[in-house]
């Protein structure tokens, strides 16, 4: 998977809330129908982090949990925003024209 | 160690503490199907240094000069067992010849740690050097003394193999404690800062694809040489590692 599919599905399964790397990759799973693999995961957590659009959870309980949870930021819920409003165009727009190619 | 745990750490030191616990649990609970995905991805992030989570304050620092360092480690002993080839002697009777060594030399001068200007952390720093050094000294002098000694000028076949297993066993401990003398000095000795890990990076990049370069072309001319094509790409290969490291530096800051 690209690098920028993984880090897009990791922002929108965590704009539902704050998980850890396991409960990221499950909840892709459910969402794309396959778990991304580890290297890209942890790939993508580490990018998004340098980036400042998901931090350490800030409600979590011990240390090691914060270091482990993560939790969306404002910025990634803007990014993440624009990204989907670009794709939904491109969505429109592609399904308009395949509509009109099969009439 | 079993295989997840070996793959994870094969990760940046900052990548692993954070996340180190759960990546080897997820390698192992995916199987063997993740483990290239695994590698590629410690890959891509020893090559991205900007996207390092940091456990410890300078620690991004401290682990790209020991890189560096390193990296030039593995480049000494790739040419030492190539030869060195003619290609890349230097010396003032080939200045074409020795450019990409003062490239070389120029970025390990710029990503040296230099020394602490107290007096307390210059003994601290005397203490830990001689102490990651010792060791490795005592090795090359008893390797130095067996080879002037005369009792292996002509050894049996057997004794042959064993000695050249020493040799570059010794080689190999010496430029691994090394980069852990760079690694341990970090909270000591005064670190390079991006503004020098770049520029540093840049040349010792530059000066690999110059020493891969030259050896390409001596590599197919006149006739295909496949040791010298393989040692070319090995340096091709650092070169890229380290201009892509330094890019993404740049990027990061």
């Amino acid at each position: 998977m690209h690098g920028n599919d993984a880090q897009l599905l990791v922002l929108t399964v965590l704009a539902n809330g704050p998980l850890h790397g396991y409960a990221i990759n499950t909840a892709i799973e459910e969402l794309a129908g396959a778990r991304l693999g580890p290297g890209s995961l942890y790939g993508a957590l580490a990018r998004l982090e340098a980036r400042a659009l998901i931090e350490p959870a800030r409600e979590a309980g011990d240390t090691q949990d914060k270091n482990r949870t993560m939790q969306i930021t404002a910025a990634g819920r803007e990014a993440l925003r624009a990204q989907l409003e670009q794709m939904a165009r491109v969505s429109r727009v592609g399904l308009r024209a395949l509509g009109e190619a099969g009439a | 160690m079993n295989v997840p745990a070996l793959i994870v750490s094969l990760y940046p030191p900052g990548v692993r503490q954070r996340w180190g616990t759960e990546m080897v649990r997820e390698v192992a609970a995916s199987g063997p199907g993740s483990w290239p995905d695994t590698v590629i991805g410690a890959v891509r992030l020893w090559t991205h240094p900007g996207d390092w989570p940091e456990t410890a304050s300078g620690q991004t620092r401290r682990v790209l000069s020991a890189a560096l360092f390193a990296e030039a480690a593995v480049a000494a002993l790739l040419l030492r067992a190539a030869g060195p080839p003619r290609f890349l002697v230097a010396g003032p009777g080939h200045p074409v010849a020795s450019a990409w060594l003062l490239l070389v030399l120029a970025g390990a001068a710029l990503a040296a740690p230099l020394p602490p200007l107290r007096p307390g952390a210059l003994r601290r720093l005397a203490a830990v050097t001689a102490r990651t050094l010792a060791a490795p000294a005592l090795a090359l002098l008893a390797l130095y003394l067996t080879a002037r000694s005369g009792l292996v000028d002509h050894p049996a076949r057997p004794v042959h193999f064993l000695l050249l297993g020493c040799y570059w066993a010794t080689l190999a401990y010496v430029g691994s404690r090394a980069c852990a003398l760079v690694s341990r000095i970090g909270p000591i000795a005064i670190m390079p800062g991006a503004g020098r890990l770049r520029p540093a990076l840049f040349l010792i990049g530059a000066g690999f694809a110059i020493a891969a370069g030259q050896g390409l072309a001596s590599a197919v001319h006149p006739t295909v040489h496949a040791g010298t094509l393989a040692l070319s790409c090995a340096l091709a290969t650092l070169a890229t590692a380290a201009v892509t490291a330094a890019h993404d530096l740049h990027a990061a800051n």
